[in-house]
């Protein structure tokens, strides 16, 4: 059978498939995760994926941008599913999961570092799980039995007795600390993926356009005062997708400048570096790994550890 | 150059009774010793033989002669042998002129002696009339590189490299792909053997990488040839792999640390290899290669290279020129893919596959690890069908028949059977079974033994059972008269042999021609299944024409053996009867002409932009095309100038022109076919007296207009049968163009259409040029001597007018002796 490049698009899945008589590769996006973003995008090594801003009807917000890939173009290898923070893309060869570019260790996993201290936790509270905007989070109680009840079932039991548990789903979160802040107890704790800047002019931004915020994942992120519309650092994560939408070039500005990522000695995370954040920026991370490097080996040398710099 | 007198000898044979039986030998030299400039006339009575010779250098030195006519055979029979004669005398061999009174006189006119003496007699003056005019000519010597190239390094490529190699030629083996070995690598098992065809090819191989006169080149392209037999340049580009040969082990670990795959088309892209890879794990040079349009630059691979440090991201393709005196073309063949073909649902149905699918299913190393299994399930199939002749025998797609495939189905359904016994039933559908050769036939026996189902009827469609994936096949099954339909797992299609793609570029780099199915053309179907038209170029294997290992192994060493001729040699001698242009009187200069390179089909004429047009001694074949179709008279062919030509025209002509036919003959054909009729004793009347030329295309329109002024009754322009049969290969295309426009324009002017016949015929056809001639002169004593003379008269004023511009002939410019020097 000659290969087949095929291409699959419905209501909750975008596939594209490269069937060979005894290899069958995929490319699957979960529509329900994709926020419209640029990250996959740019990083693409084969430029195989575009994210087109979606034209605005008349009186109506703009809606998300639509991810598409060529079935043609795309090699399978993998990049844009650990580079996506809400994981909306998964590559499957032979119906197995497979990120052959990770198993290589050619490219990194990014850290999504999500911590919470369920001792702090009050029996009642479920404010991390309402603050969510992906709806992640799921605060269940935990039985002295090990059963796990949601809060309607905890009048049979004596509160002291129970456990509180929050399950987060790290792997699709982007790290938008909204659970972090919104925590009464301070008992959560999130370091961001992506740190960068998000500027919005105020002269350029159009009076009453607020196409940005309207495909932002994160509310809280963008906010309208008086017709124009303010960055809030704190809850972006420097996704991009308002980069798209913005009619005005040049009054958005969002920039990279660090990926919080585990530790990789790889060309193309160097080249995905770069295009995520600027030359500069990946410079000053090779610095610093380069500074480790040799902070390691003069360890090795002289057979000493944590060399003291005089 | 000196213009000496000319002093001409004329030797009348009696070739025993031959001639002296029906020609009187004596008036024909009395005759002769009558003509201008004839300082000797004598007969012999067997002039090849020593006796006759030496009679004739007797004479040539007791008479201080510088001209020689011998009258006797065909020149095809003794022109060598009296050139050499009268060069042993201290003249120069193309002094030489013959007079065929024996195929053309005495043979063909055995019932006519007193006609037979006449015509013997204008033969001779139309010979003595050239001779008169005749230059000195020296062979051509060009120094020979002994070095070949052979462009392919399939079996065919791979063989002609060894053998010259072996002979102690250095050989540069010339390959596209990154590695060596051809479809036959790719190949499970052979037939009619079964051995496992790369256990057989890969010591091949090994000794090709190994032999020190071979130097493999591969992963490389042709980008230009120039030059001519003995010395052509060419220029090649090794592309990069990304890849420092020198370091590679081949040890294969960046493969593994590779993490991007991409479809591998040496699996027929059922299968994938890594961005870093070898084609195939058996590749010569195992060297391996970056696919640079895949790599994400994470330099794993370099990391797993470590100290031997082969990967260089840098590197670019590198150009050089190597000059070679032979060229072997093995590029080998390609298969038709028929996904446009929506009868058989390649491409559609996921268990339809090629044959060559096939054969990377079933071999061990794989795709599938040589498990046969379908598309659709990944399980075995239970029943196969093969389908032969798609695309082949087929006059929608490509008529030709592709030769392998009756006995690759057969050996795939043996090793189908032998594989899975019972638990497969295999079919194969076919029109007719060609197993022709050694051990075939058994090996068909073999297969029916098995049990394998033959049917014999093309199948006509494919279909899918949607649920199954099963496929439906629609036939006629010819032995039993009935249309069936046949459930099958799996269907192999039997797909034609179709010319390499990219072999159009290599026709125009090579300057080669192909053929009306694309395969390169050879210069005699026949006789010459090697050589193409230009000299030094060899051809070896499926880049011919489709054909199994042992025909492509055989043509290998063939070829090897041609270009050795070359190669063996230290210098190559080219026959100086070639075109020269005068820079001078060549209109290139002045307005954009360059017809003599349209017409030219070796490529010996070219001519540059506002420069005067050059012919290439080297590559001049002596056709004379171009001579009669420069519109300028710019060129002239040596030892058949324009001059020597009309000598003869007015010679045969001088005395009762209406009740003669002047021919012009080609001397590989029609000439020869004149010969034949004589040498059979077919007899006709004498009314024709023929020209020689090389080849029809030197008939320039001059001569006809100067044959109808000079009162000529009829003419007949005689060639090579269209359209392949000519020794030029087009050279009758382009004088069947030329007579026709001349043709329609003298019948406007008033003469009879039957007055200038332009005839086809070959060197086997004696009786046609008996009925030619027979034809012609009934027509020619119809028409009458009055109306003849009345025609001629009404044409003269025109022809006259037409004729004028034609200069008086300068004397011809002598021919270069050395091929870089065009002189005058």
């Amino acid at each position: 059978m000659p290969m087949k490049e095929l291409k699959i698009d419905n209501e909750h899945e975008l596939v594209i498939e490269r069937l060979l008589h005894a290899k069958h590769y995929s490319l699957t996006l979960d529509k329900s995760r994709c926020v419209g973003c640029e990250i996959c995008k740019v990083i693409c090594p084969r430029e195989a994926i575009e994210v087109r801003k979606q034209p605005k009807l008349q009186g109506q917000r703009v809606q998300r941008s639509v991810f598409d890939v060529s079935a043609q173009k795309c090699s399978y290898c993998g990049m844009c599913v650990p580079i996506c923070p809400f994981e909306a893309l998964r590559v499957q060869v032979n119906e197995e999961p497979l990120v052959s570019v990770v198993e290589k260790e050619s490219f990194p996993q990014l850290i999504h570092e999500i911590e919470v201290d369920t001792s702090k936790c009050g029996v009642d509270c479920v404010d991390c799980e309402k603050a969510c905007p992906l709806n992640l989070i799921k605060v269940t109680l935990l039985t002295p039995d090990g059963k796990e009840i949601c809060h309607n079932d905890t009048r049979t039991y004596p509160s002291n007795s129970l456990k509180v548990n929050v399950d987060i789903k790290k792997e699709q979160s982007p790290c938008c600390r909204l659970c972090e802040v919104k925590c009464p107890e301070g008992a959560i704790h999130v370091r961001k993926i992506f740190h960068g800047v998000l500027d919005i002019s105020v002269e350029k931004c159009p009076q009453g356009c607020q196409d940005c915020l309207d495909v932002c994942p994160i509310p809280g992120a963008l906010f309208v005062e008086g017709g124009k519309v303010y960055p809030n650092e704190t809850f972006c994560v420097f996704c991009g997708a308002c980069k798209i939408v913005c009619p005005v070039d040049g009054a958005l500005v969002m920039e990279r400048h660090s990926v919080h990522h585990t530790p990789i000695k790889s060309g193309a995370w160097s080249k995905a570096m770069e295009k995520l954040t600027s030359v500069k920026e990946y410079s000053k991370e090779s610095q610093a790994k380069r500074a480790l490097k040799v902070m390691q080996s003069i360890e090795k040398r002289t057979a000493c550890k944590g060399v003291e710099y005089v | 150059m000196s213009e000496e007198t000319p002093r001409v000898g004329v030797f009348v044979c009696h070739c025993g009774l031959n001639i002296a039986g029906v020609v009187d030998v004596k008036a024909v030299v009395d005759y002769a010793r009558s003509l201008p400039c004839v300082m000797f006339a004598g007969d012999n009575r067997y002039s090849c033989a020593d006796p006759g010779q030496e009679q004739i250098r007797k004479a040539i030195r007791e008479n201080k002669l510088n001209r020689v006519v011998v009258a006797a055979c065909s020149p095809r029979m003794h022109e060598v042998t009296f050139r050499k004669c009268i060069k042993d005398e201290g003249l120069n061999p193309y002094y030489l002129e013959m007079a065929n009174i024996r195929e053309f006189a005495s043979w063909a006119h055995g019932s006519n002696p007193v006609g037979a003496t006449e015509k013997a007699k204008e033969i001779v003056k139309m010979a003595v009339a050239k001779a008169v005019l005749l230059k000195p000519l020296d062979v051509i010597e060009v120094p020979v590189t002994n070095k070949a190239m052979v462009i392919g390094g399939g079996i065919a490529g791979m063989n002609a490299a060894l053998d010259l190699a072996d002979m102690g030629f250095k050989v540069y083996l010339v390959e596209k792909t990154e590695s060596i070995g051809g479809h036959m690598a790719q190949l499970d098992k052979t037939f009619p053997t079964l051995d496992c065809s790369i256990c057989i090819e890969g010591p091949k191989m090994v000794d090709v990488n190994r032999h020190p006169n071979i130097e493999i080149i591969s992963y490389a392209d042709i980008l230009k040839v120039d030059g001519y037999v003995g010395n052509f340049k060419v220029k090649v580009r090794k592309n990069p792999r990304y890849v420092i040969a020198k370091n590679c082990t081949g040890c294969g670990e960046c493969r593994d640390a590779c993490p991007v795959e991409y479809p591998n088309e040496w699996d027929m892209n059922m299968g994938v290899r890594k961005v870093i890879s070898v084609p195939f794990d058996q590749a010569i040079p195992l060297v391996f290669a970056i696919n640079k349009d895949y790599c994400i630059d994470c330099y794993k691979c370099v990391d797993a290279c470590g100290a031997r440090q082969a990967i260089n991201f840098d590197q670019q393709p590198e150009e050089f020129e190597l000059d070679v005196g032979a060229i072997v073309v093995a590029t080998g063949f390609d298969i038709y893919l028929p996904t446009d073909d929506p009868l058989f649902g390649y491409g559609r149905y996921d268990n339809v596959i090629t044959a060559l699918e096939f054969e990377r299913l079933i071999l061990a190393a794989g795709p599938t690890g040589g498990k046969v299994i379908r598309a659709s399930d990944s399980k075995k199939p239970h029943s196969v069908t093969f389908i032969q002749c798609v695309g082949s025998r087929d006059v929608n797609k490509y008529e030709y028949c592709s030769g392998f495939c009756c006995m690759y189905a057969v050996k795939n359904a043996i090793l189908l059977k032998e594989k899975y016994r019972d638990d497969v039933e295999v079919y194969l559908m076919y029109i007719d079974m060609r197993t022709n050769f050694k051990g075939y036939e058994e090996f068909y026996r073999r297969a029916r033994d098995l049990g394998v189902n033959f049917i014999r009827g093309k199948a006509s469609q494919v279909l899918e059972d949607t649920k199954t994936k099963n496929l439906i096949i629609r036939a006629e099954d010819m032995s039993i008269g009935e249309p069936v339909e046949l459930e099958s797992e799996m269907v192999v299609l039997c797909t034609a042999a179709i010319p390499k793609k990219g072999s159009d570029e290599v026709a125009r780099v090579l300057s080669i021609s192909r053929g009306a199915d694309g395969f390169f053309m050879e210069s005699h179907p026949k006789l010459k299944p090697i050589d193409t038209p230009v000299d030094g170029i060899f051809l070896a294997g499926a880049c011919q024409g489709p054909k199994d290992i042992p025909y492509s192994v055989a043509q290998g060493s063939a070829a090897a053996s041609r270009a050795a001729t070359i190669l063996s040699k230290p210098k190559v001698k080219i026959e100086p009867i070639i075109a020269v242009v005068d820079p001078k009187t060549c209109q290139n200069t002045k307005v954009k002409c360059g017809i003599c390179e349209k017409v030219c089909p070796y490529g010996a004429a070219s001519a540059p932009e506002k420069e005067p047009a050059k012919v290439t001694p080297a590559m001049c074949h002596g056709c004379g095309t171009c001579v009669a179709e420069c519109p300028a008279d710019a060129i002239t062919q040596m030892h058949f100038t324009d001059a020597q030509i009309m000598s003869q025209i007015h010679a045969a002509l001088e005395i009762n022109p209406e009740e003669k036919i002047l021919g012009f003959l080609c001397n590989w054909c029609s000439y020869a076919g004149a010969d034949l009729a004589g040498t059979s004793r077919f007899e006709y009347p004498p009314t024709l007296r023929a020209i020689r030329v090389m080849c029809s295309g030197r008939v320039d329109r001059d001569f006809v207009l100067e044959a109808f002024k000079q009162g000529a009754g009829m003419v007949l322009v005689a060639a090579c049968h269209l359209p392949y049969d000519c020794h030029y290969i087009s050279g009758n295309v382009w004088m069947t163009k030329r007579m026709a426009a001349l043709k329609g324009m003298l019948e406007k002017l008033g003469m009879s259409p039957e007055r200038l016949k332009i005839d086809y015929i070959s060197a086997a056809e004696g009786v046609k040029f008996q009925e030619v001639n027979k034809e012609m002169t009934a027509q020619l004593q119809a028409l009458g001597k009055d109306k003849i003379r009345a025609e001629n008269a009404r044409l003269r004023p025109t022809l006259e007018k037409m004729l004028a511009r034609k200069k008086a002939e300068a004397p011809a410019p002598v021919a270069a002796t050395a091929p870089t020097k065009p002189k005058t």
